[in-house]
């Protein structure tokens, strides 16, 4: 289903509009469609970058906040209350009372609930507000939105230094592999129907040929700033992401084998017209495309190479600058890429949820399909960003470089594989084009029929319950029993590190 | 509580001890008495005196026979004002601590009250005098227990006491590069600063002039 | 790829305090290692030679500053025995429920720099401010955050504020579900055991023969704990165990086993401090002026000459002793020689040993389960 904010058709019309207006009886009448053309090319990428770069302050404040709010243990609810009020007793107050016709009572009510079962009680206020004497700064609604915008101003404004005996060539080049990579992958990634910088007919296999360019430009950086440790930091990074490509690619190509195209506009509208979105037909593959993204991405818990500890900052140790401050964005605009990524190819893109349902209900309905469709792009994005990538960070460990690649090529590996073969069966065997709307309620195509009884949505329903459980049986503990021998409680019982010694 | 070493149990392990070495060595002019600490609970620990060349044999068998299987401290004093046959001195202390026989993946809990003969924790205290002179020097016993090797790097470094035998002896506190011969703890190397009023003249030494100034370079 | 020398240090995210450790890497794997210390070397025994008695606690304090209370104690202990002093009771408890309190932000400090090293940085934060408790009750104590100068020769310098009691009992039970927390995270987390488990192996031998103490033996399943075998102040009244892990493996204790160990050590500790609060002589909400005989006895301040003065103390790292002679400057009110010795300054060379096998990557955690601190290594 097509997004009514149309803004790309509504630029390629306009600019030959504009043209052949500009330059009729011109010189340059013949070539206005040219020219039209290249406004036309410009105005869309420079929306689409503008509009990723813009909400992209979103995920560094998201970031911000939500993580330190995890660290001051203010509990759930005022992690997220406090994304847009202030620290230091600043805060809206109970805002959902100012709701009319008492609509903000749930609301209330949920917060009050999450306040008991996971906030913090009264005298652990006490405790905690001890060292919670921040200041902040910022729009009092946005607290601390535009923090990062100061970041970046402050690198334009520190030393460029190259060491004595880097490679110079290499040194120079190696960043600009790595942004530049990233800057083009968001040319091709939509932010809704209607609003893409490129949309060729193999759009996924371009957009990762591309982000697999990085990795190159990571390893010239470690090997060129002629230090130890960026060296190790760079020899890590390569094996690591290497790793993981596989995994990701695979999981991607079992996502084009559902959608049957390679093309992100039809991989979503597939999602929509089939009934259901991909995550719940894959789920399998939807966590393998998570893990693998943040293993390419270089975030905790797969940041070995940059693993502040031993590296101090890996392989962008000897940047300095804006060099630095580039080459750190261009880690959180991968990051948001793989968020919108996920966006699209599992969570349905620009669609509405229960647009169908929802749909029909007199006014809500209305304007729950009136919201553009880059906003749900947008706001699934952030959901996922904050739920997976930030919420990993602030509770997990790093892990060992040896033991990622043996997580990446023993056990994803074979796992992504399954997947495709997975795909390739729902593909073959449940798929019939015959079932595809494009309708507001959308199709019908994963409905089972099992002795004459339909079942909507049933095959999505057996997939999501069956990984479900493997997972929950997978979550139990075997060692209880060995473990009530210890003296002190602990979870597992046989070391867990595998090769580790060379006493072995 | 039921865990701690009581009064007789340490009483009882200091005089075996003593008895022990007192029956091995007297007859070579090593002493070894029971002390009681002038302090705290003011329980007994072993003090012996013994010349540098018994050294080695008397660590041997406080090794291997008492059981004492700690290093823990070894100090080096300088006495410039002392008599002639005690210029120097070296003080090892030394712990027995109840942990032989660990088996692999097991636990020790010791009930303290019931830990008998050699199990019992004792502390000795090994008092080595060294003649007035520039060059002290004692054995070193390096290879009896482990943990001597730095405590003997350090003595040497900072008071200037050889340990004859010591197997790649280096600067450990001090740098790398200090002038050989310069050993801090030495009574003739005075503190500068030492009372409040030189710290406020001039402690970060502006007013000194740099060491190689007026020289032609 | 060639062998090569890594040089961490001296100033290194990870190497808890000022030290060199190089490093002879094959890959990733270590080969070979060196430590170099001496960075934070003071000249404390040598400026101990020209200070009084009392003047001296202050220094021991700057020794390992995570670890203040139980530094200065140690060396009071030792004071006591060269000049022959008495201590009250009610003193002896002050002083060992300040060591206790000490413990606890000590063992926190460790596991908040700790966390980060293998990754989880969301410990630091919540480590240091759960410190900042225990933090708050010590300067009530001893007037400031880390260095107190507390302990005085003869007993402490001043009572128990009052109410300090129950500000200590609430704390100490918000901290006990706090500890669990901290269990909840960390042991629940595969990624924790794997980085943990497995690395680091250290034979409860080779330890004992290397003068290895404190928690990092007892992690390997050996009972020797200064506060029972050498007994001192009033722990044999004090209602606790020596926590101690049977290691997971016959090759030794992992860095998983020393870790497990000081969060056992931190309950006893809690456990401690509430048992010594109910016992203590005098009450636990009266207050004593400063010199009141029951905190304080008056103690000679010299020391004649051949007096010597010697302390067995469990530090938070291990066994710290502190040896003075008698006799010096002034008539004797100057010690004519101090002698430290740091638990870490014999653990630090043992541990450099154990490192080769392991991966680059296993430095810091085991390095940081070993918990260095290099203020007392260096002196």
């Amino acid at each position: 289903m097509k997004d009514w904010l149309g803004l790309h058709d509504f630029i390629f019309y306009r600019t030959r509009e504009l043209t052949s207006f500009m330059f009729e009886d011109t010189f340059l009448e013949s070539s206005s469609t040219d020219i039209a053309f290249f406004l036309y090319v410009l105005l869309t990428c420079l929306t689409t970058f503008a509009g990723i770069m813009l909400s992209m302050f979103m995920i560094l404040w998201i970031e911000r906040k939500f993580y330190a709010r995890v660290n001051d243990r203010r509990g759930a609810t005022t992690a997220l209350r406090s994304l847009w009020v202030g620290e230091n007793g600043v805060t809206a107050g109970e805002w959902w009372n100012m709701i009319p016709f008492g609509l903000g009572k749930p609301i209330g009510a949920i917060n009050g609930w999450l306040n008991k079962v996971a906030g913090n009680s009264g005298h652990q206020h006490e405790m905690v507000n001890r060292v919670g004497n921040r200041s902040w700064y910022g729009v009092t609604i946005f607290p601390g939105f535009f923090q990062n915008i100061a970041d970046g101003m402050k690198f334009l404004m520190k030393e460029h230094m190259v060491p004595s005996r880097a490679d110079k060539v290499i040194f120079e080049l190696a960043p600009f592999l790595v942004i530049s990579s990233t800057v083009m992958i968001l040319g091709m990634i939509p932010l809704s129907s209607g609003i893409y910088g490129a949309n060729p007919e193999l759009s996924v296999l371009f957009a990762f040929a591309i982000f697999g360019i990085a990795p190159l430009g990571v390893f010239f950086a470690g090997w060129s700033s002629n230090n130890k440790y960026t060296l190790l930091g760079g020899i890590r990074s390569a094996a690591q992401l290497t790793a993981y490509e596989i995994p990701l690619l695979l999981s991607i190509l079992g996502v084009c084998i559902m959608a049957g195209s390679f093309n992100f506009l039809e991989i979503v509208h597939f999602q929509h017209s089939s009934g259901t979105w991909l995550f719940f037909l894959m789920p399998l593959g939807a966590v393998l495309f998570l893990v693998s993204m943040i293993a390419e991405v270089e975030r905790i818990p797969f940041d070995m190479p940059e693993a502040e500890a031993e590296l101090v900052e890996g392989w962008w140790t000897e940047y300095g600058g804006m060099r630095f401050g580039l080459l750190f964005a261009a880690e959180y605009m991968r990051v948001y890429a793989a968020s919108i990524l996920f966006a699209h190819f599992f969570l349905g893109g620009w669609h509405a949820p229960f647009a169908g349902t929802i749909g029909q209900i007199p006014y809500l309905g209305d304007a729950w399909l009136a919201i553009p469709g880059v906003i749900w792009t947008l706001l699934k994005a952030w959901f996922i960003f904050t739920v997976v990538f930030v919420w990993a960070r602030t509770a997990l460990p790093r892990i060992r470089t040896d033991q990622i690649l043996e997580f990446g090529w023993r056990m994803l590996l074979p796992l992504a594989v399954l997947q495709v073969v997975l795909s390739l069966v729902y593909r073959l065997v449940f798929f019939d084009a015959s079932t595809l709307s494009d309708t507001v309620a959308g199709g019908w195509t994963w409905d089972l029929t099992i002795a004459g009884v339909n079942i909507p949505w049933g095959l999505p329903i057996i997939t999501t319950v069956f990984w479900l459980a493997v997972f929950m049986i997978m979550m139990k503990d075997e060692y209880i029993e060995e473990n009530e021998e210890r003296m002190f409680h602990v979870r597992t019982m046989t070391p867990a590190g595998t090769h580790t010694a060379g006493q072995e | 509580m039921g865990t701690t070493i009581t009064k007789e149990q340490n009483t009882e392990a200091a005089n075996a001890a003593v008895e022990n070495l007192t029956a091995r060595f007297s007859d070579a002019g090593v002493t070894s008495e029971v002390v009681a600490h002038t302090g705290g609970k003011k329980y007994d620990f072993v003090r012996i005196t013994c010349k540098p060349e018994q050294w080695v044999a008397v660590a041997k068998h406080l090794r291997h026979e008492l059981g004492v299987n700690h290093c823990a401290m070894i100090t080096g004093t300088h006495f410039p004002e002392g008599s002639a046959e005690r210029g120097w001195e070296v003080a090892y202390h030394l712990h027995r601590w109840p942990i032989m026989n660990v088996k692999p993946h097991t636990m020790m809990v010791h009930e303290g009250e019931k830990l008998a003969g050699d199990l019992i924790p004792m502390e000795f205290e090994v008092f080595i005098p060294l003649p007035a002179g520039d060059s002290p020097s004692v054995p070193s016993i390096q290879d009896i227990w482990e943990g001597a090797d730095w405590n003997e790097k350090e003595t040497w470094d900072l008071v200037g006491i050889d340990f004859s035998g010591h197997v790649n002896m280096h600067r450990v506190l001090n740098p790398h590069d200090s002038p050989a011969g310069f050993h801090p703890l030495q009574k003739q190397h005075k503190i500068r600063y030492h009372d409040f009023n030189e710290m406020y003249d001039d402690p970060q030494g502006y007013a000194r002039k740099p060491v190689d100034e007026g020289r032609v370079k | 790829m060639a062998e090569m020398w890594i040089t961490m240090g001296p100033q290194h995210p990870m190497t808890h305090g000022l030290w060199t450790l190089r490093v002879k890497v094959d890959g990733e794997t270590v080969t070979d290692t060196e430590a170099e210390l001496g960075y934070i070397h003071r000249g404390v025994e040598k400026i101990c030679e020209a200070r009084d008695f009392t003047q001296i606690t202050p220094y021991c304090d700057r020794l390992c500053y995570v670890s203040a209370m139980t530094w200065s104690h140690s060396y009071v202990m030792a004071a006591e025995d060269l000049l022959e002093a008495e201590v009250p009771e009610r003193a002896e408890y002050i002083r060992l429920m300040a060591a206790e309190l000490q413990r606890l932000a000590s063992h926190l400090m460790w596991l908040g720099a700790f966390g980060p090293d293998i990754g989880n940085l969301t410990l630091m934060t919540w480590c240091l401010r759960d410190r900042e408790m225990f933090l708050d009750l010590l300067q009530e104590l001893g007037g400031s955050r880390m260095h107190y100068n507390y302990q005085r020769i003869g007993g402490v310098k001043r009572d128990i504020p009052i109410g300090w009691a129950d500000r200590m009992k609430a704390k100490i039970k918000l901290f006990e579900h706090r500890i669990n927390e901290y269990e909840m995270l960390l042991d629940e987390s595969t990624i924790w055991l794997v980085r943990l488990q497995g690395v680091g192996y250290a034979t409860a031998e080779d330890q004992i023969n290397a003068g290895v103490t404190g928690p990092n033996i007892r992690a390997a399943g050996v009972n020797t704990d200064a506060r029972w075998t050498n007994p001192y102040s009033v722990y044999d009244q004090v209602d606790w165990e020596p926590a101690v892990e049977k290691p997971t493996s016959v090759k030794g204790a992992d860095c998983y086993d020393r870790y497990r160990v000081r969060m056992e050590e931190m309950r006893q500790s809690c456990k401690m401090l509430l048992d010594a609060i109910e016992k203590i002589p005098g009450g636990s909400n009266t207050h004593y002026q400063p010199e009141d005989e029951m905190i304080l006895t008056k103690a000679p301040s010299r020391a004649p000459e051949g007096a010597t003065g010697f302390s067995t103390y469990e530090c938070t790292r291990g066994v710290s002793n502190f040896y003075l002679q008698g006799g010096g400057e002034g008539r004797g009110k100057h010690p004519y020689r101090v002698s430290i010795r740091s638990p870490m300054f014999i653990t630090i060379p043992y541990v450099a040993k154990t490192m080769i096998g392991y991966k680059v990557a296993d430095i810091p955690a085991i390095m940081g389960s070993f918990d260095p601190c290099i203020g007392e290594t260096d002196r």
